[in-house]
């Protein structure tokens, strides 16, 4: 299975693809978007800048190298939904993208990929599409968690779900340190439907869009409430 | 529940108490912060509708339910959109009685495609009483009206670009409406996000003062409505 990260940064790339490269019978490249259309050289600052964070810088440097030495880091100077982006994507002939970077994606470019663009949604699908899931969840007093699954044209009503995990918010005690504690999960969630989608018998949950709402940004007034619920504990 | 009830049980912090505390806060900041945006100027052009503003914004707590108005499948009035909603706003009786024929279901596919301008004549004629927005029949319009504006709309005013008053206005008013009848704290928290918006992009609100002074009543009276 040929598989292609589409980051919106090298050291995410890297993060999310050294772990699914553990994966038997998966060949992993990283595919870098400018997301913003940044100025060449600022997009190189960020991409430095955000390399000097990574905790390992070491294993960081010795992976990208290893990445761009067998050709599989794929660097796109156009808006990944440009032609000439597209181009370069079939020509990677992959079977599975994994969503990593800030972007909205045209349904030509969801077809690149043999199977789909995968994405770890941060809520659970498919009660809570669109923004701040995590947070309206909170304030239901639904689960949180993260649901993987094939995107489509349209905002998390692609039809076909992986896998849903339900990560509890513990010790978080604001809604960044939630958002964040479930963004982290991207990793390893991608290896883990990765591995399902390969084993015997496995079939897709329905993502039956009637069953839940779309969401939007949620307001400052209602995320500090989120924040007050957080800090209180309350589940 | 007043503001210092729900403070003092907000200690013992359940998510019910913590959601009303935080929106009985933002009623009283309301109260005091509400002239900022509706200048003596706008509340001039609300002619007799100006002293049931004032008392409504500047008042105690309160919340007149207009969801018990909706008695009939589908209503008609015969004052204008605007009326109503300030009637509703400032929880004054409204005119609205039962529509002899209900209007042909609206084509969700083609009022997606309308310029501003046509959809504010759309809406304020389909909607001419605005409480029909409740209805169960016009949930998909409610939710479209809704996404315009937490997608489009808020993008628009966020980036300074130029936007339809009317049409912003418009889509704020019938949200508020349909909110208590939907129960469901999107329609609220959209109104919340909008007057979270920099001042000065809301001051352009001010073109249309009868809008404006009917979705900031509209707005007052959901921050006190118990059913969140």
């Amino acid at each position: 299975m040929r598989v292609a990260v589409i980051s919106g940064s090298l050291a995410t790339g890297i993060r999310i693809a050294s772990e699914v490269e553990r994966l038997p019978g998966v060949e992993v490249l990283i595919v870098d978007c400018n997301v913003r259309m940044r100025s060449p050289l600022l997009r190189w600052l960020r991409e430095l800048a955000l390399a000097l964070q990574s905790v390992r810088r070491r294993g960081y440097v010795r992976k990208l190298w290893n990445y761009a030495r067998s050709g599989k880091l794929v660097i796109l100077a156009h808006s990944l939904n440009d032609r000439q982006s597209l181009e370069r994507l079939k020509s990677l002939e992959c079977d599975i993208g994994l969503h990593a970077a800030n972007l909205i994606y045209r349904q030509p470019t969801i077809d690149v990929f043999r199977l789909g663009i995968l994405n770890a949604h941060i809520g659970i699908l498919p009660e809570y599409r669109g923004r701040s899931v995590a947070e309206w969840s909170i304030l239901y007093g639904d689960p949180t968690g993260v649901t993987v699954f094939f995107i489509d044209s349209g905002i998390d009503t692609g039809s076909r779900i992986i896998l849903r995990e339900f990560i509890p918010p513990e010790d978080c005690r604001s809604v960044q340190s939630l958002k964040t504690m479930l963004f982290g999960f991207d990793a390893i969630l991608y290896r883990q439907a990765l591995e399902a989608l390969a084993s015997n018998g496995f079939r897709y949950s329905h993502n039956e869009v009637s069953r839940g709402k779309r969401y939007y940004v949620m307001s400052k007034i209602l995320s500090k409430s989120v924040d007050n619920i957080l800090k209180a504990g309350v589940r | 529940m007043d503001l210092e009830t729900a403070r003092s049980k907000s200690a013992r912090a359940d998510r019910r108490t913590i959601l009303h505390t935080a929106l009985l806060e933002r009623r009283a900041a309301l109260r005091q912060g509400w002239l900022r945006l509706l200048t003596a100027e706008c509340l001039e052009n609300l002619n007799s509708a100006a002293e049931s503003v004032k008392s409504l914004l500047s008042g105690q707590d309160g919340f007149h339910d207009w969801t018990l108005a909706a008695s009939h499948p589908w209503m008609d009035s015969k004052a204008g959109l605007a009326e109503c909603l300030l009637a509703i706003g400032t929880g004054q009786p409204m005119g609205c009685w039962a529509a002899v024929v209900a209007p042909t279901p609206l084509s969700f596919a083609a009022f997606q495609q309308l310029s501003s301008k046509d959809r504010v004549e759309t809406l304020s004629l389909r909607y001419r009483c605005p409480l029909n927005i409740g209805g169960e029949g016009e949930s998909e319009m409610a939710e479209e009206l809704l996404r315009q504006l937490m997608v489009t709309d808020r993008a628009k005013l966020e980036t300074g670009a130029e936007f339809d008053v009317d049409d912003i206005l418009l889509k704020l008013n019938l949200v508020a409406v349909a909110a208590p009848f939907k129960r469901d704290l999107r329609f609220l928290d959209s109104l919340n996000y909008f007057y979270e918006l920099p001042h000065r992009s809301l001051c352009r609100l001010r073109r249309n003062p009868r809008l404006l002074a009917a979705w900031l009543c509209l707005y007052a009276q959901l921050l006190c409505a118990p059913d969140w």
